[in-house]
């Protein structure tokens, strides 16, 4: 989701660029797209922050076309005059600004200047109207540094069902594993894998720790998926000379789970589900146990128990 | 006789012209899944249990194949098995058929190193460094056979200290093209990338003033490779009757290899530099057990 958004951004990035230019000759080649923007409705959050997103882009974008001209506007604008005005609608401002200074451009450059404050003005009334409707659009969705940094909008995505066994023989139904949790810490692991084996016991800890919110952690080897036996006994056997008391499951790999886990390249991977059965946020890839990762997994885990509440 | 020769000469001078082409070629063809490196995932298809004959990142998004080097250590380190036959076998294999001509056409961190020679600058000489040739061996035998089947935890697993504490090729191929598309990998990179990065700029910085300063000192798939050399099919020829001794081999040789002396020097990358360079065309490659003979140039 998150790389989607990146890519977006960036083909964004490299169309405003070559908008750039082209606008330099004609002001008014603009005025539809940001119409297309403008009267976008979006439909939930996300939406709403992608808009926001756009439009901010579009602002930057009108002025970055004819810098200089506006650069020249800018040092014409009287410091003391910025606080007296009381509309904080930026578009206005701009226009009062060039109306000020209107004998200092060629009427060509007054055009350009005017029909850019004015789309500037209307791009303004809209993020308003957005900011009003979705108070948490303003926020940059989901890529920052930190992997919990994805938070809800961004990540509404439902953790593959399954009908599995844990490595006791036990039925385990995905839909119930995760309602019967408040919140479920999934650790994807292999049994040759060395951070993966390294991390059981702090998972061990953290299941614990869990069952006093009235959650869990649960492992699935990817070796053990379709009831392997060999697996399962030497999955069992580590599991156990580490102390690993939790619950370790499998599925069969060709259900929507076991196509999930046979995408993953990086283990361990663990994700965070809450108890409507979504996953929270982007996954922790590598072991959780340094304290950047284990500092996201807890802000993960928290969001996930919030979930639950609402 | 006259014929054959003649035919020998055009293949060994076409390979070592052509020699820049067939990198290229292969660095794609063991890279393929090129649409990888936007999505941001890796192959896992079923070529992935068979090696590449160079040094190609395993998590390269694109590769093709697994890296000989990084099976290698994984299987060594992981608590079932001290010693990998399989992958030994492939080593041996690609030894035997083509020895260090690998390192001249096939890899990809050669050539990555070969285009960086290229970028005009100054230039240094490796002569006076051979020494440091002796270090690949013991990167070798340690990062990669011992350590990682020696140093243990409680469950009886190492960790593949080649690629987890040394390899610039990891960081090129996979961590950066990785995280720069995968937040989650991105977030869980730390000290061990910067090191390894820090490794990488200096592999560059040092491949504009040498000549493939990684293959000569630290390549443990080099090193074993350079072993190889000497029982591998594919060998370089020197004809005696037809050897001015002018030593125009020798001085364009960029390995620091005398091909008159040694032919199948542990050194050699059967780039081909000295069959083009021959006046007499006295060089070439030649491939089986014909060479047999020639071999015994080499003791005296």
């Amino acid at each position: 989701m998150t790389m989607f958004l990146l890519i977006l951004v960036l083909a964004f990035g490299l169309t405003a660029c070559g908008k750039a230019k082209n606008n330099r000759e004609t002001a008014s080649g603009q005025t539809s797209e940001s119409g297309t923007l403008l009267s976008a409705e979006p439909g939930d959050a996300k939406e709403a922050a992608d808009l926001y997103q756009k439009l901010m882009q579009k602002e930057e974008e009108i002025q970055s076309a004819n810098a200089t001209l506006w650069e020249k506007l800018f040092l014409t604008i009287d410091k003391d005059q910025v606080v007296s005005g009381d509309n904080n609608n930026y578009g206005d401002f701009l226009l009062k600004a060039i109306e000020a200074a209107k004998d200092q451009f060629t009427t060509d450059e007054l055009k350009i200047l005017n029909d850019g404050a004015g789309q500037i003005r209307e791009i303004e009334e809209k993020l308003m109207a957005l900011e009003e409707k979705y108070p948490d659009c303003v926020k940059i969705p989901g890529e920052g540094e930190s992997a919990a940094a994805g938070s809800a909008e961004s990540s509404q995505e439902k953790f593959p069902d399954f009908q599995g066994k844990d490595l006791d023989g036990k039925d385990v139904n995905s839909n119930e594993l995760f309602s019967g949790n408040t919140v479920t810490v999934v650790n994807f692991w292999f049994t040759t894998c060395k951070p993966c084996v390294g991390e059981l016991a702090d998972l061990d800890a953290l299941n614990q720790e869990l069952a006093q919110k009235g959650g869990a952690v649960v492992g699935i080897n990817a070796f053990t998926l379709d009831g392997n036996e060999g697996a399962i006994a030497e999955a069992k056997e580590i599991l156990s000379k580490k102390g690993a008391a939790y619950q370790n499951l499998w599925f069969d790999s060709d259900s929507d789970a076991g196509r999930f886990t046979a995408g993953l390249y990086a283990f361990p991977t663990t994700y965070v589900v809450d108890q409507n059965g979504n996953i929270v946020g982007q996954p922790i890839v590598g072991a959780v146990t340094s304290p950047e990762q284990t500092k996201a997994l807890h802000a993960l885990i928290e969001q996930a128990l919030a979930n639950g509440k609402s | 006789m006259w014929e054959l020769d003649n035919r020998k000469q055009i293949i060994s001078k076409g390979l070592s012209r052509f020699r820049g082409w067939i990198q290229a070629a292969a660095a794609l063809l063991t890279n393929i899944h090129l649409p990888n490196f936007f999505k941001g995932g890796i192959y896992q298809g079923k070529a992935k249990a068979v090696c590449v004959p160079g040094l190609n990142c395993y998590s390269c998004p694109a590769a093709s194949g697994a890296c000989p080097i990084g099976s290698f250590q994984a299987v060594v380190g992981s608590s079932k098995f001290s010693f990998s036959y399989y992958i030994t076998g492939f080593l041996i294999l690609f030894g035997v058929l083509l020895g260090r001509f690998i390192c001249g056409f096939l890899c990809p961190f050669g050539w990555l190193q070969d285009l960086l020679h290229k970028i005009p600058g100054k230039k240094l000489s490796t002569e006076r460094l051979k020494p440091l040739t002796y270090l690949k061996y013991a990167v070798l035998f340690f990062t990669v056979i011992a350590l990682p089947a020696l140093v243990v935890n409680d469950v009886g697993m190492g960790d593949p200290f080649f690629c987890k504490y040394l390899c610039p090729q990891g960081v090129l191929e996979g961590a950066i093209p990785l995280s720069a598309v995968n937040p989650g990998i991105r977030s869980a990179l730390g000290h061990l990338f910067t090191g390894k990065l820090m490794i990488l700029i200096g592999v560059v910085v040092l491949s504009l003033l040498f000549y493939r300063p990684f293959c000569k000192w630290i390549c443990p798939l080099g090193a074993f490779y350079a072993l190889m050399n000497k029982v591998s099919l594919l060998g370089i020829k020197v004809d005696e009757h037809r050897c001015i001794s002018c030593g125009a081999c020798r001085r364009v040789c960029q390995m620091d290899v005398d091909v008159t002396s040694s032919p199948n020097h542990t050194e050699c990358i059967r780039c081909g530099k000295c069959i083009n360079a021959c006046p007499t065309d006295a060089v070439s490659f030649c491939y089986g057990f014909a060479s047999d003979s020639n071999r015994n140039g080499e003791k005296k």
